[in-house]
């Protein structure tokens, strides 16, 4: 379980997030307009930036844990796949996601390969594993991502934009992965794909006005979306079945 | 198979350059002992050889750890301006007179040694001021420091003797001429340590070379990581060039060339890069040796003369892609 305690977060002397407390059980979908502070969320949940207010998970407060601990707990799948390396292959990478399993300054164990090789086969990309990262299309570094994210087996995985750059077809492989990845970590998803939203159906939080707002179950419905959006919607189509 | 070849050659060049110089050596001379061969071979040839090697090594593997830490083609030791504040210090002390040794070490190391590490802890506080992900802005420290430290040493020249000035230019232009094993046991000492440290962080450096965000997420204390890299590695490129002089492009075309050579991961490419830099900086040696007229060509003006055309070559590729 994550819990926020009056959460801020100032960029320069602008307020993105203020006030924000809530208990996430499970699953979460933070949806909201560009810019509206949903990275900076998902950021502050990893520590990678400075925020006021406690962000604890299963009751420990995530400033007091170590780097490795943290990694283990929580992985992040940010919008775009990019590497300074220009030759390092998407088995390399996806291994490194083992890095806190690893003792220090040791090589990767057996069981580490292990673990990456059933990953890219899982996620059908095991061909691609000699191919450079930057070799690869948004499709297949989207898979690359997630298959990171799997690697290194932590409880809660953190998605920043997952489809942003794909075409319907991968969208709708993306989603399903992540709908799969349901049953045994607890996803928080960032986006404003309103399909891919309500296919993988969680709990909703809308971040507004550097304010969140928090819908159970009753986000989706034409309604309510209109008046958050302001666009007319009607009966919003699945697709990713 | 063209790659087999280079290494071979360069292996080759690392045999016979003991043999290259003012005075040939035939190998049926250098063994008989008392000779005047003898004593040129392993009082003179040999430890240069072993000196050139390992600097050439700590040169290239500092190239590498600068540009993968800072995700930067153009981020080495030399660019960053700590070889120039090498200079500098050592310019001081020839200014002030300081021939004298303390404990063994003469005056010029020391100074040439506290230029190199006072200029990356001045580059370190700077960089506090900058925002985390603009690496570039350090590249223009760098750069900014180099220049200013020039001018001082144009200062120094400005109010230095004949003799004085005579001394620095020498100094400036790099040398890797040793006499006995004293140098070349340091330097070698100092390449291992520095090798071995880059060793043991190889997965750091991995995730390193990803982007910093990721290697956080992972696991990584990168701010640590990058501090205890870049604190070895200054001290060993200060120890190096308080001795040799600055020796430039050696840092920026070597990693470079293995990467070409060996399109690889990272963490694969810090023992090549050790070795090519070793081979590279013998055979530029042997290079002003075997060119040599009436004396021989500084190797920083060997090293900049090949490494200048690789620089602007590489410049315009990168602008292609």
């Amino acid at each position: 379980m994550i819990k926020l305690d009056s959460l801020r977060c100032n960029y320069g002397k602008k307020t993105i997030l203020k006030n924000i407390s809530l208990e996430i059980e499970k699953h979460l979908t933070i949806l909201g307009a560009n810019g509206s502070g949903k990275s900076t969320l998902a950021k502050a949940l990893c520590n990678l930036i400075d925020y006021e207010g406690t962000i604890s998970i299963q009751g420990r407060d995530i400033k007091e844990l170590s780097l490795k601990e943290r990694a283990k707990l929580i992985s992040y799948i940010p919008a775009k796949l990019e590497v300074y390396d220009p030759y390092i292959s998407v088995e390399e990478f996806v291994l490194l996601s083992r890095f806190a399993h690893k003792k220090n300054s040791m090589d990767y164990s057996d069981k580490d390969k292990k673990i990456t090789q059933n990953t890219l086969e899982f996620l059908k990309i095991a061909h691609l594993k000699n191919h450079t990262i930057n070799s690869l299309s948004s499709g297949e570094a989207g898979l690359t991502l997630i298959a990171g994210a799997l690697a290194q087996q932590s409880k809660i995985i953190i998605l920043d934009e997952p489809t942003a750059n794909l075409d319907p077809h991968n969208c709708k492989i993306v989603a399903q992965h992540i709908n799969g990845l349901k049953e045994y970590h607890q996803v928080i998803l960032i986006t404003h794909d309103l399909h891919l939203a309500s296919f993988i159906d969680s709990p909703t939080l809308f971040i507004k006005d550097s304010q969140a707002t928090y819908y159970e179950d009753d986000f989706f419905q034409d309604s309510v979306l209109k008046e958050l959006y302001g666009v007319e919607f009607s009966n919003l189509a699945v697709k990713y079945e | 198979m063209s790659k087999f070849f280079i290494w071979l050659l360069l292996l080759l060049i690392l045999f016979i350059s003991p043999f290259i110089g003012a005075v040939s050596l035939d190998v049926s001379d250098v063994f008989r002992p008392d000779s005047l061969q003898n004593s040129i071979f392993f009082e003179l040839r040999l430890p240069r050889v072993v000196f050139a090697f390992f600097a050439g090594s700590i040169l290239a593997l500092s190239g590498l750890l600068f540009q993968t830490l800072f995700r930067n083609a153009l981020m080495t030791p030399y660019t960053l301006g700590i070889s120039s504040g090498a200079v500098l210090g050592a310019g001081v002390a020839i200014k002030l007179g300081l021939g004298s040794l303390a404990f063994g070490i003469a005056a010029i190391s020391i100074f040439g040694f506290l230029g190199a590490m006072l200029t990356i802890l001045l580059l370190i506080y700077l960089a506090k001021f900058l925002k985390n992900s603009h690496y570039e802005s350090i590249l223009l420290l760098g750069i900014a420091l180099s220049l200013f430290y020039t001018s001082a040493l144009m200062v120094l020249f400005y109010l230095g003797s004949a003799m004085q000035n005579d001394i620095l230019l020498r100094f400036t232009m790099g040398s890797l001429s040793v006499i006995g094993w004293l140098h070349p046991i340091t330097i070698t000492a100092i390449g291992f340590i520095l090798f071995l440290t880059i060793y043991l962080y190889r997965y750091e450096l991995q995730l390193l070379s990803i982007s910093d965000e990721s290697a956080t997420l992972r696991g990584v204390n990168t701010k640590r990581v990058t501090l205890v890299l870049l604190i070895v590695s200054s001290f060993a490129i200060g120890t190096l060039v308080s001795i040799s002089g600055p020796i430039g492009f050696v840092g920026l075309i070597v990693p470079h060339i293995v990467a070409k050579l060996h399109p690889v991961t990272v963490n694969k490419r810090i023992l090549k890069t050790a070795l090519f830099g070793g081979f590279f900086l013998v055979f530029c040696d042997t290079l002003t040796r075997a060119l040599q007229t009436q004396s021989e060509l500084p190797i920083g003006i060997v090293t900049a003369l090949i490494g200048g055309p690789f620089f602007i070559y590489l410049i315009i590729s990168k602008g292609k892609s």
